[in-house]
């Protein structure tokens, strides 16, 4: 029968693979920000979860609100990168990095 | 085992598959696809857990909209991706290793806080409420909710502030068209008529 | 629930900033860039105007729990609002004269505040993540805004993607901890915590602590502040040093000790392991640079170290401490990036140690207020910085907590030598040219940051600690 913990081992994966490609794919930002969406839908995998196993709507408001907030902090991300690439050519940041890290 | 298992076991297994292979494939528009195949997929656990409302906007926020915004702009920057893939053998090893340790610990404290929290015991998801998923989020939304609501809206309104902010640039000297001058020609303003006389032509 | 009426009047300094940040948004929609000094002064009136609502506002809760109007929320939006009015005057001239005025820079600004405001009310994990989102988004937005600046759009970027990193993390302990009580208020979530053990809750708080502590960029999570400090512009990261800070700690005091109190002893631990880190690891790396942005940010890392030790003490004293040393820090830290912007040599600002040689004789006036306020930051009495660390040493050796208290004690004499550096280098070493002349609004915020912090401050202590005592009332703590 499936329980409460399959879907949280399932969203436990996502956000370990999230993490996963953020520390392999350090160059490139277009993939880590799409890590960070990995890492935001096991967030809302785990809410739903939860809101459904609890019977109670707000955990899914607030995997609403994740939503809407994780779409807003994409367009703000890609703008920054767009703005990055006109100045450099570029979208690599560890490497070609102007100030020492 | 029943419909319900097999579906979620399908639904899970293409779920992480897509999402391993958003970080590992070599060209990023491939990424983007798998990254709107797990989503889709995901939206299928959704509706497995009776969160139907959730799993359409899913669809809608992410497949219609985030998915599509990383093609655009994975398509309009001239990149060699292929050059940004350094570093990915050479970190793969222990990258590896950290996140099978990461995900057994995570499993666990997930399913510790499943089982231990608010929700132990509680049987299998109740879809048949009393009322349908979307009109129990349509209740509260706009009443209960409704602090969250407006804030999610200036949210919003940084993201495109912020967005216009960053990329929109005015070029001089682009031909627009302007509508308002078009509309407001008159005969007399756009014409002139002028006696041409034999043999002489008209000048200016 | 309470009705329409009074649910407007807790909310009203949201409302203002809000409707004004919209209102100010069509002014320079349709204005144009012309209308950029008109929205800058009315961005000014919005948060001052919003100050005021909060100061004299009615407390209570409202919005179903989500949003906390008592005391400490209004403590901390005074502050964050008045610093952010300085943010935006500061701001505001540099574009000038830089000749790339934009009206969206204060309505931003505005809006970052109403996110700090959100963040100091928050009364619900939803709150506390729309609130950290909103101000952070601004944030980032603000950081790249030159756009042009190849620097700042990179300082933009790493900002970006590891804020969005850190608000997944804090996202994933929201979420474990919801499962783990059944509700996202911290009411309820201190009432679950209390009945049940605490261990599964704990997970939770940890990667909440994770989260917020890169939000104040506390060790081991600051590896972004020494980046966007150094890449960001000057007035930008003046505002972004001071205010988010604020409302980042009574965000963090609030989640832990109105969410968890029952579970202190465990929290306690993670956050005297981060606050240790940061205090020394601050220290030590300060120590490495040549970069006066750098060095400043280092220093804030060593700083937040702090603060956070007023919150791992878990009482109403260490609430107050933390409070007053947030206050007089971000005079201190406001004061030292002013002076940072009225510092440009051949039209380049002035960032490295070298360029600060000789700038007693070439200006003097500004140089005493670097020396002050460096005296104030090391913590040399009587000037604030002092009584800033007095208070949290007190309060920590009251909890118990002395052996961290003789760390934090140890890594601010080591800070201290990269002051004396600064000092030493200012008045003994031969200038390499003359600087520019330094504008108006720069010199005039260094200059009251300097008097207040090498002299007010002994008056503003006391009122400054009765009202800080009212606001760390508003925990119930013992």
């Amino acid at each position: 029968m499936i329980g409460l913990s399959h879907y949280l081992t399932v969203a436990a994966i996502l956000f370990t693979i999230g993490v996963f490609g953020i520390f392999v794919n350090r160059k490139n930002v277009i993939i880590i920000m799409m890590s960070i969406e990995l890492i935001l839908l096991a967030v809302n995998i785990n809410l739903v979860a939860f809101s459904a196993y609890l019977h109670d709507v707000s955990g899914q408001i607030f995997a609403m609100f994740v939503l809407t907030v994780a779409a807003a902090e994409a367009a703000v991300g890609l703008a920054i990168l767009v703005t990055f690439f006109r100045n450099r050519g570029d979208i690599a940041v560890d490497d070609a990095s102007m100030m020492k890290g | 085992m029943n419909l319900q298992a097999i579906a979620f076991y399908v639904l899970s297994v293409i779920t992480v598959v897509s999402a391993l292979g958003v970080v590992s494939a070599r060209n990023p528009v491939h990424s983007v696809l798998y990254l709107i195949l797990s989503f889709f997929t995901a939206a299928g656990l959704f509706v497995l857990l009776g969160a139907e409302f959730l799993a359409m906007l899913l669809i809608v926020v992410y497949v219609g909209a985030v998915a599509v915004l990383f093609l655009f702009v994975v398509m309009m920057l001239d990149v060699d991706f292929g050059s940004l893939r350094e570093g990915f053998v050479r970190y793969l090893p222990i990258g590896g290793v950290v996140a099978a340790v990461l995900v057994v610990e995570m499993v666990l404290v997930a399913t510790a806080v499943g089982e231990q929290g608010a929700a132990k015991g509680s049987g299998a998801p109740d879809i048949l409420l009393d009322a349908p998923n979307t009109e129990q989020i349509g209740r509260v939304l706009y009443t209960d909710y409704i602090y969250f609501f407006q804030a999610a809206g200036m949210v919003l309104l940084v993201a495109m502030i912020g967005a216009i902010v960053l990329t929109l640039r005015h070029r001089p000297g682009v031909k627009r068209q302007s509508v308002m001058d078009q509309v407001a020609r008159t005969p007399a303003k756009g014409m002139r008529i002028v006696q041409v006389k034999t043999g002489e032509g008209i000048s200016e | 629930m309470m009705d329409f009426s009074g649910a407007v009047a807790l909310a009203l300094p949201e409302i203002i900033l809000a409707v004004g940040a919209l209102i100010l948004l069509m002014v320079g929609a349709f204005g144009g860039d012309k209308s950029t000094g008109l929205v800058s002064v009315g961005s000014g009136g919005v948060l001052i105007a919003g100050a005021v609502a909060a100061a004299y506002g009615p407390l209570g809760s409202t919005f179903n729990g989500g949003f906390v109007a008592d005391n400490a929320a209004a403590f901390a939006k005074v502050f964050i609002y008045g610093f952010s009015a300085v943010g935006v005057l500061l701001g505001d001239r540099w574009l000038k004269r830089m000749a790339a005025s934009k009206f969206e820079f204060p309505v931003l600004i505005v809006i970052a505040a109403l996110g700090m405001g959100m963040m100091a009310s928050a009364g619900d994990l939803i709150s506390l993540y729309i609130g950290v989102e909103l101000q952070s988004l601004a944030l980032y937005v603000l950081c790249a805004f030159r756009r042009d600046d190849a620097k700042a759009s990179e300082a933009g970027l790493k900002y970006f993607v590891l804020g969005a990193l850190s608000s997944g993390l804090l996202l994933y302990g929201a979420s474990l901890i919801y499962g783990f009580a059944g509700s996202t208020k911290f009411v309820d979530i201190a009432a679950a915590v209390q009945a049940g053990a605490g261990q599964g809750a704990i997970f939770g708080v940890v990667f909440l602590i994770c989260g917020l502590a890169f939000k104040v960029s506390a060790a081991p999570f600051h590896m972004w502040t020494p980046d966007v400090y150094e890449g960001a512009p000057t007035p930008v990261v003046a505002f972004v040093a001071a205010a988010p800070k604020m409302a980042a700690m009574v965000l963090f005091a609030r989640a832990l000790l109105q969410g968890f109190p029952g579970a202190v002893g465990q929290w306690q631990q993670v956050l005297v392991v981060v606050a240790a880190l940061s205090m020394g690891w601050g220290a030590l790396a300060g120590l490495r640079q040549r970069n006066l942005k750098r060095l400043l940010a280092y220093s804030s890392v060593t700083n937040i170290g702090y603060a956070l030790l007023g919150i791992a003490a878990g009482t109403d004293q260490g609430v107050t401490a933390m409070l007053v040393f947030m206050v007089l820090y971000m005079i201190d830290t406001t004061g030292l990036f002013a002076c940072l912007l009225a510092l440009n040599r051949d039209g380049k600002p002035m960032e490295t140690l070298a360029d600060f040689a000789g700038l007693a004789k070439e200006k003097p006036g500004l140089a005493l207020c670097i020396t002050g306020l460096s005296f104030s930051v090391m913590g040399i009495p009587p000037f604030a910085g002092f009584w800033a660390k007095f208070y949290v040493f007190k309060a920590a050796i009251a909890a118990g907590l002395w052996p961290i208290a003789v760390f934090g004690l140890v890594a601010s004499v080591v800070a201290a030598f990269y002051y004396l550096r600064i000092i030493k280098t200012m008045w003994f070493d031969p200038s390499p040219g003359r600087t520019d002349a330094s504008p108006l609004d720069a010199r005039g915020v260094a200059v009251a940051a300097a008097l207040f912090s090498c002299g007010l401050v002994v008056l503003a202590l006391n009122p400054l600690d009765t009202v800080a005592k009212l606001a760390a009332a508003a925990f119930h703590l013992s």
